[in-house]
C-alpha cells in the first residue's frame, strides 16, 4: 500500500528559534539569525566560524542552515527546553564546555590553520582532517571530549539543522506531515 | 539546595491511602485502578507536567521528553543508555514510546527451571494471561492472532492489525524467499476507532509522541481515567525519601521536593514505586533507616541486581524501489519470532529474539536514516541521504539479556543538586547475548538480501527497554518483591513496572508491565485490610 495523500510541505517556517529584539520576541529559523548577522549568546565569533567550518565539512549545506545559532540557542536554553542530541549521550546540563574545549582542540590539532587564518580555510580542504578525527584523536588534540564522539555529536547537530526541519524535509522531497506543526514553537 | 535526610519536612500534607511515585506506564494503570475503588489517591511526578499540546511533531522537540532529572551515571561494555531510554514527565517514558505489545512466551516465566539460566518468575504466563486479555480489551491493541504462529495462548486482538506499506512489503519479500512467515506487528496503536480515540493516520511521529491520541500512552488512557476517578497527580514532585515507622515493617508516606525545593512530606497509608528500573532501586537505597541499614527491603542486598536492557540488532538496507520509509509507525509494521522458543537450540548464543520489520524512519535523531552510517560524510553523506529519503529501509531485532547480579543499579559517591547521590548503573553484555546479538545480525542481512536490497549494513550494539533491579520472585532471600511487587519485608510497600522483570524475554516490555499492573491493582484491593 502507498500513501501519497498529502501534499509535501513547503512551508518556510520550520523549527524557530526565539530572540528578544527590542523588547519583542522575534521568531526566526535557525538559518535567519545567520543571515541577518544575530549576535551570538554564548559562543564567540571564533567558535562560531570554527562550528560552521567543521560542520560544513562534515554535512554539507550546514553552515547555511544555521548550525551555529542553533547550537549558540541550545546553550542558552534552560535545561528543560534543551534539545541537543548531547542529552541523551550521557554530558549533562550545561554542555557549553563540551563545545568549547573539542573547538579549541580541533584549532590546536588542523594543521591548516598553521599556514591559514581559520576564515580562509574551505571546507573541502578538511576532508583528510575528518577522516581522521572519525578514527582517532588528530595529533594536538588535547583537554577536550574525544575526537571521534565529537564527530558524532556535531555531525548529528548538523543533520539536525540540515534534515531534520520542514525545509530539510523538504529538500530530500519528503512528506514532513506533521500532526502538530513545529513552526511557531520556538527554541526558547 | 540540598536536602538532608534528618532534617524534617518544611510541609505535612493530610494523609491520603495511596501515594504512588512516578506518573508513566506503571504508576498511571495502578492510580486508575486504586482511585476507582474509593481509595484516595495522590501520584508524584518528578518531571513537568505534559499536554497533548506539546507533542510537537519534530525530532528534534522529541528530545524535551527524555530524562533530566537528576543525572544518571553509567559504566560497562553496555551501557542502558538511559536517557535515551527514558522519559520524564506526565506519562514517562511510556508518553513516547512506540507501542509494539507483544507478549511474554511461556518459557520467558521459567528460565531457571527449563534451562537452569538466569531466574525463574513467581507466575507462569498461564496466571498472567488474564490480565493480558484484559489490557489488550480495556487499552485497544491491534493485530492479527492468527497470523502470528508463535504467540502463546489468549484471545482475539480487538482490533484489525496495522497496515503494511512499501518498506514492510519490500522486506516481507526477502522473509518469504526464505520460506518464512511475518505477521502483523502487535501494537496498542488503533486501526479504529477505539473507546473514542481516533485511528492512526500513519505519520511517523511516534518518538515524538502521540497527540493524536491513537497510540496508547498514559496521556490518553489511565491517567485521565485516574483523574476522573478522584485521583490527584503533582508535577515538579522528585521523591526522596520512602519513610517507614520505627520497626520498619510498615511504610508511612514518602518526602518529596517540590519545584522550590521545599521538602514535603505525603503520609499514605500503602506506597507504590513506579519510578522505573533505575531511580525505584535509588530511592529504595535513599531511603535507607535503622531499621533497614542497606535501603529499604534490602536485607538480601538485591536492590538494584538484575538489571537489564534489551540489545538492539539494527539491520539497514537501501532498495532500488520506493521505500516511503518516513510512513507508519516508529516501532514497525510487521513481525517474526522464528526460533523464539529455541533459547537453548541457538547455533550462537542462548536466548530468544524477535524481529520488528520497517520502522518509519525520518532522516534525522539517533533512529533516523543519516545515523545509520554514522561513516559518512561530505558528499558522500549528501547522496547517501537523497538515496536513502526514498529507498531505505529497517528492521530491529529485539534481543534478550541474560540477568546477572553483577549488572546493577548502585548510590553514586558523587550527588544532585539536592546533595543527594546519583544512581550509578553498571551494565555489561552477557557472552550468551552478545553472541545471539550477533546471530540476529546474520540473519537480518540474510533475509535483507533475500529481500534484493542493493545494500546491507548493520548498526551497533545499542540498549533498548530498561528492566529489573527490583526483581519479582517465590524465595524472600533470591528476589526484592512477590508476584504483585508487594516488597518481601514491608507489606505495605509495592514496586510495579518493568524493574520487577527476573528476566527480559525477546520482546517488547510494556504490555507486560501493564498486565503485572492490573493484577497488583487487583491484588491491593481485595486485600486492603491485610496491607495497611
Ligand atoms: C523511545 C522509546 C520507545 C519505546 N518503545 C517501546 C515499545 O515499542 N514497546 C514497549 O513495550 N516499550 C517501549 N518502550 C519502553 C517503555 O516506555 C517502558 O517499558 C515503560 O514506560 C516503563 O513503564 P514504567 O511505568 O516502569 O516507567 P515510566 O513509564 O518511565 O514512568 C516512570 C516515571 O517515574 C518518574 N520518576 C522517576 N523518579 C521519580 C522520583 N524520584 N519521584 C517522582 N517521580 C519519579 C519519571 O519521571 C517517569 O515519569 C520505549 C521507551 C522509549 C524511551
Amino acid at each position: 500500500m502507498n500513501i501519497n495523500r498529502r501534499k509535501f510541505h513547503k512551508a518556510s517556517g520550520a523549527v524557530l528559534l526565539a530572540y528578544a529584539v527590542g523588547g519583542d520576541l522575534l521568531l526566526l529559523s535557525p538559518a535567519k539569525p545567520q543571515e541577518q548577522k544575530v549576535p551570538y549568546q554564548i559562543l564567540t565569533e571564533e567558535e562560531a566560524g570554527l562550528l560552521e567550518l567543521l560542520s560544513e565539512a562534515i554535512v554539507p549545506d550546514a553552515q547555511k542552515s544555521g548550525i551555529s545559532h542553533y547550537i549558540d540557542h541550545q546553550l542558552a536554553a534552560p535545561k528543560a527546553d534543551n534539545m541537543l542530541i548531547l542529552k541523551y549521550l550521557g554530558v549533562p546540563h550545561p554542555q557549553v564546555n563540551f563545545y568549547r574545549q573539542a573547538l579549541l582542540a580541533f584549532k590546536k590539532s588542523c594543521p591548516l590553520f598553521q599556514k591559514k587564518n581559520i576564515t580562509d580555510v574551505t571546507a573541502s580542504e578538511l576532508q583528510d582532517y575528518v577522516k581522521l578525527m572519525i578514527q582517532q584523536n588528530p595529533p594536538d588534540w588535547h583537554d577536550a571530549p574525544p575526537a571521534p564522539f565529537f564527530y558524532f555529536t556535531l555531525r548529528s547537530d548538523a543533520i539536525d539543522v540540515t534534515y531534520g526541519t520542514m525545509e530539510g524535509f523538504s529538500k530530500l522531497n519528503i512528506p514532513y506531515m506533521a500532526h502538530i506543526e513545529p513552526a511557531g514553537k520556538g527554541w526558547a | 539546595m540540598t536536602s538532608n535526610k534528618n532534617s524534617p519536612p518544611n510541609i505535612t500534607l493530610k494523609k491520603c491511602d495511596v501515594v504512588i511515585v512516578g506518573a508513566g506506564a506503571a504508576g498511571s494503570l495502578l492510580a486508575a485502578g486504586l482511585a476507582q475503588s474509593g481509595k484516595t489517591t495522590v501520584i508524584l511526578e518528578a518531571g513537568p507536567e505534559r499536554k497533548l499540546s506539546d507533542l510537537v511533531s519534530s525530532g528534534l522537540h522529541s528530545r524535551k521528553l527524555k530524562w533530566f532529572g537528576s543525572p544518571v551515571e553509567e559504566s560497562g561494555d553496555k551501557p542502558i543508555g538511559n536517557n535515551f531510554n527514558s522519559g520524564y514527565g506526565t506519562g514517562g517514558s511510556a508518553l513516547h514510546h512506540f507501542a509494539v505489545w507483544p507478549r511474554l512466551h511461556e518459557e520467558d516465566f521459567q528460565m531457571k527451571s527449563l534451562y537452569n539460566r538466569g531466574l525463574d518468575w513467581p507466575l507462569t504466563y498461564h496466571e498472567l494471561r488474564p490480565y493480558y486479555d484484559r489490557i489488550q480489551k480495556q487499552l485497544g491493541i491491534s493485530g492479527d492472532k492468527m497470523a502470528e504462529i508463535w504467540r502463546p495462548k489468549g484471545a482475539k486482538y480487538p482490533m484489525d492489525p496495522v497496515p503494511t506499506l512499501a518498506q514492510g512489503e519490500v522486506i516481507a519479500r526477502g522473509f518469504k524467499k526464505l520460506g518464512r512467515k511475518t505477521a502483523p506487528l502487535p501494537m496498542a496503536i488503533n486501526t479504529d476507532e477505539y473507546n473514542g480515540r481516533d485511528p492512526c493516520i500513519w505519520d511517523g511521529w511516534c518518538d515524538a509522541g502521540c497527540p493524536t491520541g491513537a497510540l496508547a500512552n498514559p496521556l490518553v488512557t489511565t491517567l485521565p481515567e485516574a483523574l476522573k476517578n478522584g485521583a490527584l497527580i503533582r508535577h515538579n514532585a522528585t521523591v526522596c525519601q520512602i519513610l517507614t515507622n520505627d520497626k520498619g515493617d510498615k511504610a508511612t508516606g514518602v518526602i518529596y521536593i517540590d519545584a522550590d525545593g521545599q521538602r514535603i512530606m505525603q503520609p499514605a497509608k500503602l506506597v507504590i514505586l513506579a519510578a522505573f528500573a533505575v531511580q525505584t532501586p535509588r530511592l529504595m537505597l535513599l531511603s535507607a533507616n535503622d531499621a533497614h541499614p542497606n535501603g529499604l527491603s534490602n536485607q538480601n542486598g538485591l536492590v538494584g541486581k538484575y538489571l537489564m536492557s534489551h540489545t538492539a540488532g539494527l539491520i539497514y538496507g537501501l532498495f532500488d524501489e520506493e521505500t516511503q520509509c518516513y510512513l507508519g509507525a516508529a516501532g514497525g509494521q510487521l513481525l517474526n519470532q522464528d526460533h523464539y522458543d529455541q533459547k537453548d537450540k541457538r547455533a550462537k548464543g542462548f536466548g530468544s529474539f524477535q524481529w520488528m520489520i520497517a520502522q518509519a524512519t525520518k532522516p534525522n535523531d539517533l533512529l533516523g536514516f543519516a545515523g545509520s552510517n554514522t561513516a559518512l560524510f561530505g558528499d558522500a553523506l549528501t547522496n547517501f541521504m537523497k538515496k536513502a529519503a526514498h529507498g531505505f529501509a529497517t528492521m530491529t531485532a529485539c534481543v534478550e539479556d541474560l540477568p546477572v547480579k553483577e549488572n546493577h543499579v548502585r548510590l553514586s559517591e558523587n550527588t544532585d543538586n539536592h546533595g543527594l547521590p546519583l544512581a550509578h548503573t553498571h551494565h555489561n553484555s552477557h557472552p550468551d547475548s552478545k553472541a545471539l546479538w550477533h546471530a540476529s545480525l546474520e540473519d537480518g542481512k540474510s533475509v535483507f538480501k533475500a529481500a534484493g536490497a542493493a545494500e546491507i549494513w548493520t548498526g551497533p550494539e545499542g540498549a533498548m527497554h530498561i528492566m529489573g533491579g527490583t526483581v519479582m520472585g517465590k524465595d524472600a532471600k533470591r528476589s526484592v518483591t512477590d508476584s504483585y511487587g508487594k516488597c518481601h519485608e514491608i507489606d505495605n510497600l509495592f514496586i510495579a513496572g518493568s524493574g520487577l522483570f527476573p528476566t527480559s524475554g525477546g520482546v517488547n516490555p510494556t504490555f507486560t508491565v501493564h498486565a503485572l499492573s492490573l493484577r497488583a491493582a487487583d491484588f491491593i484491593k481485595e486485600n486492603w485490610s491485610n496491607l495497611t
